[in-house]
């Protein structure tokens, strides 16, 4: 099972998190700055890293700098301050996830797994199709229909998976509610309807994990809807 | 030289500049002396016959000799004048070239000398000493009564008449003169009875006691007849008239006596370097008129004449004694037509001045005039010599001395004005130094400089009345006294004048002076008196001043002999200047509305210039700064206090979060745990919404800070409303299926476009979705419409307005505008989820995006307006 390293100033929170994860299996290292954190690092094999920001002698942003010079091992940043700016950051010096305080456990723990299957599994799993359509932990097969979200399977109404089909293949572009409509139904789009939208809606239910914050299926809010280039 | 002077400039001290100065003074005193030498000099002064005689000189003679130049022939010509004259005075008074007493003069003769003796005349015969000590002594008449019979008895009885031979050739002729002919031999006398004239039948006219009155002649002098002078008429008239003849001849003689002693003694050859001789031939007698007679005898000359030319005669005879070859002569003879000169005199010349005395001079005359070039005596060609040759051949280099002397005087006077007062201090600051007399007041020195002018120029003018007269301005004195004369007013000159030039340098010419400080304390005191005095003094005071000072004018106009135009002109003066005055007035004024309306605009830092303000401009416009500044500093504070609340909001948020981080996943922890326990269900239960609603609530609490403090970035885009609207209602068509809410949208303006920020936009959407599902009532239906509309006044740009309405669950007894404060909400009791910050957010961020965000109430129909401009 994966060893993972959780690093908080706060001991509760270092805790909680321990008890949500040891539940699903992993082995639980535990640090409560970053120079702890970087010296078990150093140790022991970790295979993700669970880090705060604001911590007493090195902070997490400084401690993920000095990891990122030799290792590659997934960061998630657990942190309070929710700016866009902060986000911007944390992710902008080598953190591959952000979470903000108050999280929840189940959000937490999801993306644990999703970092750790695309750091272990996903990186050699690769054959040529031309059929197979694949955006960050995003998969589609669209000889079998088949759809995984980190090699889970994701279930989807015919309607959901053409919408998925048409975004990620055009992955980057955005398209608005009557072009999304006028290629799936084949019929022009008359007037105001928030069909597709909810369609949409219902695709980010089933693809991300936290649909608020969606990672692969954005909004554009005004303008249409994309899949985000990785 | 003017360039090596300026490069040297900075290091030409004190010294170098008082040395120039002294040169300065020695090259006008130079130039002055030269001009009065090249103005006296040109003039030359010779003893003439009886003053002293002055003559010109011409620079148009420099190359020639002395002999050759207009001066020596203008001397030479007035000397062969009054040769040509002594002559004739000399044949009056001479015999043989001697001064004869015993000359027996005619005087009927001699007074018709001019026109000519007419053919019979009465006459008397005086010595020549005779009628000279007699009109010395002075003639005198005595009038008396006499009776006819007595005046017969008076009077001789019979008349002595002296007449011209009819058949002589000077019968009748001007040349009937005794002078000129030998008219003795021409003329009888006849001793006739008065009966045989026509006068001499005078008394038969009157009675013989009839009394007459007769003006008798003194005979002082007998004639050389030894008669008295009434022995030889018989008829008064005659006696008269002969009696005027004595007198007038006696006159003429003793004038040309006086004269005839001037002429010997200058012409005389012991006294002049000119030599004459005149020979007169009259009937078969030659008189010589010379002043040879010590180079000559008389019986030398008569024989070296006789038969010669006169003029070959003395050349043989004298070129010896007339040492030098430059000597010049003329030899006029009109008998033989021979006129000869090696000098400048012209034959018409002596022509026309022997006209003048042709009565003297028989056409037989022969003149030789010379002057000796070697010049033994001191005469006044001796004289025009000296003058000549020392002025004549300096004249060019005097002139030119004068000029580069002014020129180079003006050069070292602008150099110096350029240089007057710069110094240089030891660091190599220029500055402008002034001594004391600089800084005197400036009307003090001018009149200190014009009085002491005046004074060495009066001075120099009264000594000059006493001393100076014609001749001594030739002497080197008056030079020396000349030049010390400039000297010292050029001396005065430049200290004022540097002194002058100074006090502009460093500017104080005008600040310095008298007129300046009477002005300045004039307009100090007006304006004390403007800005000091209260309203009525202000206002009234300057308007009847104004009035008064027409009303004066006018009333001078009509009272005084004034002209009325230069009066209206005054007038019209003295009103524009305080129409200008009036003019600044309300121009100060201008600048105090501008910056009013400045600071009104919102620009509060604006400060109105406070320099040239007075009286109540000044007051209003330090008012109104302060003001400015007041307004300034107040909203800087409010936006310090408003930053410092959002970043005080922010940190209190992150410190909320950490515990509540705990308390959310602990509560999530005891959940997971099987308790059995109903109740601690419960409550763990209230447990989770209350902490999830804490998070809720510090994460609106951030954004709210933020979004009212400004303390957020914008990244306008092209936002499609109606794609906006259909996304929001997708994202909550699950709450509204909750709630059984149906929404009911309205498009009136398909495909309109506004400026706004997506993620913001959005925000905005989602609280006021939120909103509908959380109050509205269930089961209603909610409208949602999408309308353009022109811009207010019709020029603006459309805008696009987004209502949303629903019905309100709960009765709505606020004002729409409470609900949009912070924490405000339409319930009190706040017991449903929510921060109460949502309208707020919302709002603010509309108005964020230059949107405006309205909440109407009507009843339980709640309504919110979002209106945006449209993007073409």
């Amino acid at each position: 099972m994966a060893n993972i390293l959780v690093c908080d100033d706060d001991k509760e929170i270092v805790d909680a998190i321990e008890i949500y994860l040891l539940q699903e299996g992993y082995q639980i290292f535990k640090a409560y700055d970053g120079e702890q954190a970087i010296r078990i690092l150093k140790q022991t094999t970790i295979h993700l890293l669970i880090m705060d920001v604001m911590m007493p002698r090195l902070d997490g942003i400084h401690a993920t700098l000095k990891i990122r010079e030799y290792s590659s091992i997934p960061i998630i940043i657990l942190s309070a301050k929710s700016e866009d700016s902060d986000k911007i950051l944390g992710l902008n010096i080598g953190a591959d996830d952000y979470v903000t305080k108050p999280f929840n456990p189940l959000e937490l723990v999801a993306r644990v797994k999703s970092n750790l299957r695309r750091y272990t599994m996903l990186g050699n799993l690769n054959t040529e199709n031309n059929a197979l359509f694949r955006v960050g932990g995003l998969c589609i097969n669209d000889d079998t229909k088949e759809v995984t979200v980190d090699g889970e399977g994701v279930k989807l109404t015919p309607i959901e998976y053409n919408i998925l089909l048409l975004l990620v293949k055009n992955c980057g572009r955005v398209f608005s509610i009557d072009q999304i409509y006028e290629s799936i139904w084949n019929e022009e789009a008359i007037g105001a309807d928030n069909t597709v939208a909810v369609h949409i809606r219902h695709i980010r239910e089933k693809i991300e994990i936290n649909p608020k914050d969606p990672r692969y299926l954005k909004v554009v809010w005004g303008v249409g809807y994309k899949i985000e280039k990785q | 030289m003017v360039g090596i002077m300026k490069s040297r400039k900075r290091k030409a001290g004190r010294n170098a500049r008082a040395v120039l100065q002294v040169l300065q003074h020695l090259l006008l005193v130079m130039a002055v002396t030269a001009l009065l030498i090249v103005t006296t000099g040109s003039t030359v002064v010779v003893q003439g016959i009886s003053d002293k005689e002055s003559y010109n000189l011409h620079a148009s003679d420099q190359e020639k000799t002395y002999e050759e130049s207009k001066l020596f022939n203008t001397i030479y010509g007035r000397a062969v004048t009054d040769i040509i004259r002594y002559g004739v005075i000399r044949s009056q008074l001479e015999t043989d070239g001697e001064f004869d007493g015993k000359k027996i003069i005619d005087v009927t003769a001699y007074n018709c000398r001019d026109t000519g003796i007419p053919e019979q005349y009465v006459t008397a015969r005086y010595y020549l000493e005779d009628l000279l000590k007699w009109q010395n002594y002075g003639m005198e008449y005595t009038a008396n009564d006499m009776t006819v019979q007595q005046i017969r008895d008076f009077l001789n009885d019979r008349t002595m008449l002296t007449m011209v031979d009819p058949d002589s050739k000077y019968y009748n002729t001007s040349d009937a003169n005794y002078m000129k002919a030998d008219i003795g031999s021409y003329t009888f006398v006849d001793d006739v009875s008065a009966n045989m004239l026509s006068s001499g039948k005078w008394d038969e006219w009157y009675e013989g006691d009839e009394v007459l009155q007769l003006n008798v002649l003194v005979n002082r002098y007998k004639t050389v007849d030894g008669k008295n002078i009434e022995e030889y008429t018989a008829d008064p008239e005659s006696y008269v008239r002969l009696c005027e003849n004595v007198s007038k001849a006696m006159q003429s003689l003793a004038y040309n006596y006086d004269e005839y002693l001037t002429y010997q003694a200058y012409y005389d050859s012991g006294n002049t370097n000119l030599r004459y001789c005149i020979e007169k031939t009259v009937g078969d007698h030659t008189e010589y008129f010379t002043n040879m007679e010590d180079l000559i005898s008389l019986e030398e000359l008569k024989r070296g004449l006789a038969d010669a030319n006169m003029a070959e005669f003395f050349q043989s005879c004298f070129d010896t004694k007339f040492a030098d070859s430059r000597s010049k002569y003329l030899y006029y003879s009109p008998s033989e037509m021979i006129y000869e000169s090696n000098s400048a005199i012209q034959e018409r010349t002596i022509q026309s001045i022997v006209r003048e005395y042709d009565y003297a001079y028989p056409e037989s005359i022969r003149i030789w005039i010379g002057v000796d070039a070697s010049y033994p005596v001191n005469d006044a060609f001796t004289q025009g010599k000296a003058g000549f040759q020392n002025y004549l051949p300096y004249f060019w280099q005097w002139i030119t001395l004068a000029v580069i002397s002014i020129v180079l005087y003006f050069m070292i006077l602008v150099y110096l004005t350029g240089a007057a007062g710069r110094e240089q201090d030891a660091e190599g600051n220029a500055y402008i130094l002034l001594n004391g007399f600089d800084t005197i007041p400036t009307e003090a020195a001018l009149l200190l400089g014009m009085l002491t002018a005046a004074a060495i120029v009066g001075a120099a003018y009264a000594v000059s009345r006493f001393i100076v007269n014609y001749e001594n301005v030739y002497t080197v004195w008056f030079k020396i006294a000349a030049g010390a004369v400039v000297l010292l007013v050029d001396v005065v000159f430049c200290y004022f004048y540097y002194s002058l030039v100074r006090r502009i340098r460093a500017g104080i010419f005008w600040k310095n002076s008298w007129l300046k400080r009477i002005v300045h304390e004039c307009s100090l005191l007006c304006l004390e008196v403007y800005d000091n005095g209260n309203i009525v003094v202000r206002t009234w005071g300057p308007y009847i001043a104004f009035l008064a000072f027409n009303l004066f004018m006018i009333l001078v106009g009509i009272f005084t002999g004034v002209p009325l135009l230069l009066g209206i002109l005054v007038d019209f003066a003295v009103d524009m200047c305080v129409g200008v005055l009036l003019y600044l007035d309300v121009k100060e004024r201008q600048n105090i509305v501008t910056g009013i309306e400045k600071i009104a605009e919102g620009n509060f830092s604006y400060q109105i210039s406070q320099e040239k303000l007075h009286g109540d401009n000044l007051v209003l416009a330090r008012s109104v700064n302060s003001i400015g500044n007041g307004i300034k500093t107040a909203v800087e504070i409010s936006m310090k206090d408003e930053r410092m609340k959002a970043d005080l909001i922010t940190n209190v948020s992150h410190d909320i979060k950490t515990p509540l981080t705990s308390i959310i996943n602990y509560v999530d922890l005891i959940k997971r745990e099987k308790v059995d326990n109903e109740r601690v269900r419960s409550y763990i239960q209230v447990l989770d919404e209350k902490s999830q609603r804490l998070k809720q609530l510090t994460d609106d609490l951030v954004e709210a800070s933020k979004i009212s403090s400004g303390n957020i970035n914008l990244h306008f885009e092209r936002i499609n409303v109606t794609e906006l609207l259909n996304q929001t209602i997708g994202e909550f068509s699950e709450k509204f299926d909750e709630k059984k809410l149906t929404v009911v949208m309205n498009v009136n303006a398909a495909g309109a476009v506004i400026k706004a920020d997506s993620r913001s936009i959005w925000r905005v959407m989602e609280n006021l979705f939120n909103n509908v599902c959380k109050y509205a009532l269930e089961g209603t239906r909610v409208y949602i419409a999408i309308n353009s509309q022109a811009g207010k006044d019709g020029t603006e740009r459309e805008l696009i307005e987004i209502s949303i309405k629903n019905i309100s669950a709960k009765e709505l007894n606020c004002n729409p505008e409470e609900l949009t404060e912070r924490f405000i909400r339409g319930d009190e009791s706040r017991t449903t989820e929510g921060s109460g910050l949502g309208l707020s957010i919302a709002k603010n961020l509309t108005e964020a995006q230059h949107g405006s965000f309205e909440i109407s109430l009507d009843g339980d129909l709640f309504k919110v307006i979002l209106t945006f401009p449209m993007m073409e």
